[in-house]
């Protein structure tokens, strides 16, 4: 009965395989030129990286390239389209009323703020959860739990906190005694920035540290033992073996925070939409601005431009002194 | 003889019912949907008027359907824009603001030319109300209501201080402020998160500085911004400000908030557009509605308002079928002017037909005060195209900061805007 249901194709096969025991001549080997053959061939390279080529440039490269083809023209999005060639580069950086120079002031400052306040909480955070420490899984889902809300909650959730009425920051302020410390935060316009710099910090440092836990997490236990054995404390593991071993990760969190910085928008644009006066406006809220306020659609892709530009020279120059400091 | 007259009566009558049977032309035989796209959202004091619109169109119209959504004030803005830039993402009916907003659809073809549809309305619609939506001699949207900047004031609260009336001198007012802040009641909120709302007030007192003529021509980019007399204004305004008869928190406050606290009773006055008649009314408080006083008799008198007819519905010139989606237009304007009027949010653009008895007392106030008006002009970030629209908006918005005084204000938007 086993033997009828063998097919004839099988046979054969089992036949040459008899015969040929050493399996030269075996159906894998052939597949294996015919691969060989398909690999050394440009154009099937190009058939198989189509698809994701495809979506790649319609998604990435097309958008960055229109935004370049738009940023040479004075358009308002709808009608006709005027070539003006560098005039609104020219113009974002020479004139006072767009106000790009302080815009990018600003999310500087922010990238500065991410990267020596952010991170270092994120990073101790990360190497306390990293020491099995008791509760650790709860400790993570509560610091991560913000990453997972949506921004405009959290928007609603801090306007309400500082809100110059019923706020629970002025309150509890006049509560303890220093009614004098009370403010406008986001009407002020020397605290809206810090005010608004809060909850991105409350919001994102869940997210540095869990980058930064896996790291710590991927450190091999044998190193830490071996240092321990030999005397090292806490401080010393971190610092000699364990931060030197996160390295690239330590890395891609600064990029992440320093790009997140310049094209921050979401919590901006409800906490304060830029204002007071323009205090805590951003490179992107002036592109929405620009693109969708005042019609100019050249100048909003100009400042897309220049956002894509710095991002990848911040990404670049981070990577290139890290690479230094190896 | 008889009979040719009979003839002649008859025909007359045929030919009077032409526009009548236009209006109605609206294919029954075919399902057809149109989609619509405005402002009245859930908390839209506009909302059961657009409702009882739809509902009532969809129910003289069984074979169309309208299929509508309603979008947040600001971020509609920007929805609709970024739709202008790919027409065949607009829908066939939109809400829009006429002026320089419509105007910059009217001139990229985007928008409908509605001259046709408008015909076997025009009895009901006064052609003067399409007058801001009119571009080169053609009509290209459907007006709702009009709206003016009131000054709406809590009775209760000023008669704490002694007053029965709201006051119609500057004089008085200011006399009226110092009461009501010596009682602990703040006389003004302000929302300065969002800069329209400080236009409100801005603009009564520079148009009852220099008159609505001449703020009308500087809107208009007719007229330069460098006047003395504007300074003047601002400086006013500040002042008002630096007396505290402002809330110091409405700087970070959106609208809502700041209407909600006039409607709790935490201020006083509340001077914003006429579309919150019927939330002002239904207040719980004894309501009244006045204009900014006069500060300068010479150029201006109590009778000049900001405002008009701005509120408007019109019809995508990329859709399927533009002259049936205009027809239904006119329709559903029509009865959203009607139910909005008698629901309080804004004055009827459109001849009422209707009992109009129910009117809310605050509305009626608002309909004598712009049946005696002097003279109308239409609010500043809406009769300029949105680039200026918004460097004016910039420095009305640093104005109530106090970053710069009326001279800066002058000079700025000279130098900006000429």
């Amino acid at each position: 009965m086993a033997d009828c249901a063998v097919s004839p194709k099988v046979k054969a096969a089992l036949l040459r395989l008899s015969r040929d025991p050493g399996g030269t001549a075996s159906p894998y080997t052939g597949r294996k030129i015919t691969m060989h053959k398909i690999y050394s061939n440009k154009l099937h390279i190009l058939i198989f990286l189509l698809p994701a080529l495809i979506l790649f440039c319609g998604v990435l490269i097309a958008p960055i390239g229109a935004s370049l083809y738009y940023s040479f023209f004075d358009w308002k999005g709808i009608g006709a389209k005027t070539f003006i060639g560098l005039a609104n580069y020219k113009e974002l950086f020479t004139s006072n009323s767009i106000g790009f120079m302080k815009a990018l002031r600003n999310s500087l400052l922010l990238a500065l703020l991410s990267v020596f306040l952010q991170l270092p909480l994120a990073l101790g955070l990360a190497l306390t959860l990293g020491k099995n420490i008791k509760g650790e899984r709860m400790f993570l889902s509560v610091y991560f739990m913000p990453v997972l809300i949506s921004t405009v909650v959290i928007g609603q959730l801090w306007l309400k906190i500082y809100n110059p009425d019923y706020g629970i920051l002025n309150v509890f302020l006049r509560k303890i005694g220093l009614e004098s410390w009370t403010r406008i935060w986001l009407g002020d316009k020397n605290t809206a920035l810090g005010a608004v710099f809060v909850p991105t910090l409350w919001q994102y440092v869940g997210y540095h540290m869990l980058l930064l836990y896996a790291g710590v997490k991927s450190v091999p236990m044998e190193l830490r033992e071996a240092a321990m054995l030999d005397g090292a404390t806490d401080a010393q593991v971190n610092r000699y073996i364990v931060l030197p071993y996160i390295k690239p990760i330590l890395r891609i969190s600064v990029i992440f925070a320093v790009t997140g910085s310049l094209k921050s928008f979401d919590l901006i644009y409800v906490l304060t939409n830029g204002g007071p006066r323009h205090a805590t406006e951003v490179p992107s809220t002036l592109m929405i601005n620009m693109l969708f306020l005042r019609n100019r659609y050249g100048m909003g892709s100009t400042i897309a431009v220049m956002l894509i530009i710095l991002c990848f020279g911040f990404a670049l120059l981070i990577s290139a002194m890290f690479r230094e400091e190896e | 003889m008889k009979k040719v007259l009979a003839i002649a009566l008859a025909l007359c009558m045929v030919f009077t019912l032409v526009p009548a049977a236009f209006a109605a032309d609206l294919p029954t035989d075919e399902d057809i949907t149109l989609t619509m796209w405005c402002i009245a959202t859930e908390s839209d004091a506009n909302r059961p008027a657009y409702e009882k619109a739809v509902a009532e169109f969809e129910a003289a119209h069984p074979n169309i359907k309208i299929e509508w959504e309603a979008f947040e004030n600001q971020s509609y803005k920007t929805k609709i824009k970024a739709a202008m830039s790919d027409p065949n993402t607009l829908p066939d009916i939109f809400f829009t603001w006429s002026g320089a907003f419509l105007g910059d659809f009217a001139e990229a073809g985007t928008a409908y030319c509605v001259d046709e549809a408008y015909k076997p309305f025009a009895a009901e619609l006064p052609e003067v109300m399409l007058q801001n939506s009119t571009y080169n001699g053609h009509h290209y949207a459907i007006p709702l209501t009009y709206n003016i900047v009131a000054l709406f004031a809590n009775m209760d609260k000023l008669a704490e201080v002694g007053w029965d009336h709201v006051p119609e001198t500057f004089e008085d007012l200011t006399a009226c402020c110092d009461a009501l802040k010596a009682k602990g009641i703040i006389p003004f909120g302000c929302a300065g998160k969002e800069t329209w709302c400080v236009t409100e007030y801005l603009e009564p007192i520079i148009e009852k500085t220099i008159g609505y003529e001449e703020l009308g021509k500087i809107f208009a980019g007719e007229a330069t911004w460098n006047n003395p007399a504007i300074a003047t204004a601002v400086d006013t305004f500040q002042d008002m400000i630096n007396k505290e008869y402002f809330d110091p928190a409405g700087i970070a406050l959106g609208n809502d908030e700041v209407k909600a606290n006039f409607l709790a009773g935490k201020t006083a006055f509340y001077q914003n557009g006429s579309w919150n008649c019927g939330e002002v009314n239904d207040a719980g408080f004894n309501a009244a509605v006045a204009l900014f006083p006069v500060m300068d008799p010479a150029k201006a008198t109590y009778g000049q308002v900001i405002g008009g007819p701005a509120d408007s519905l019109a019809v995508s010139a990329y859709c399927k079928n533009p002259e049936l989606a205009a027809a239904a237009a006119f329709e559903l304007g029509k009865d959203i002017c009607h139910y909005g009027y008698l629901a309080g949010s804004g004055l009827p653009a459109w001849t009422p037909d209707y009992d109009t008895s129910a009117v809310k007392p605050i509305v009626a106030a608002v309909a004598d005060i712009v049946a005696a008006s002097d003279g109308m002009v239409l609010f500043g970030d809406t009769a300029m195209s949105a680039d200026p629209a918004n460097t004016y908006l910039d420095y009305v918005s640093q104005v109530y900061g106090c970053d710069i005084d009326g001279a800066g204000f002058v000079e700025g938007l000279t130098a900006d805007l000429g």
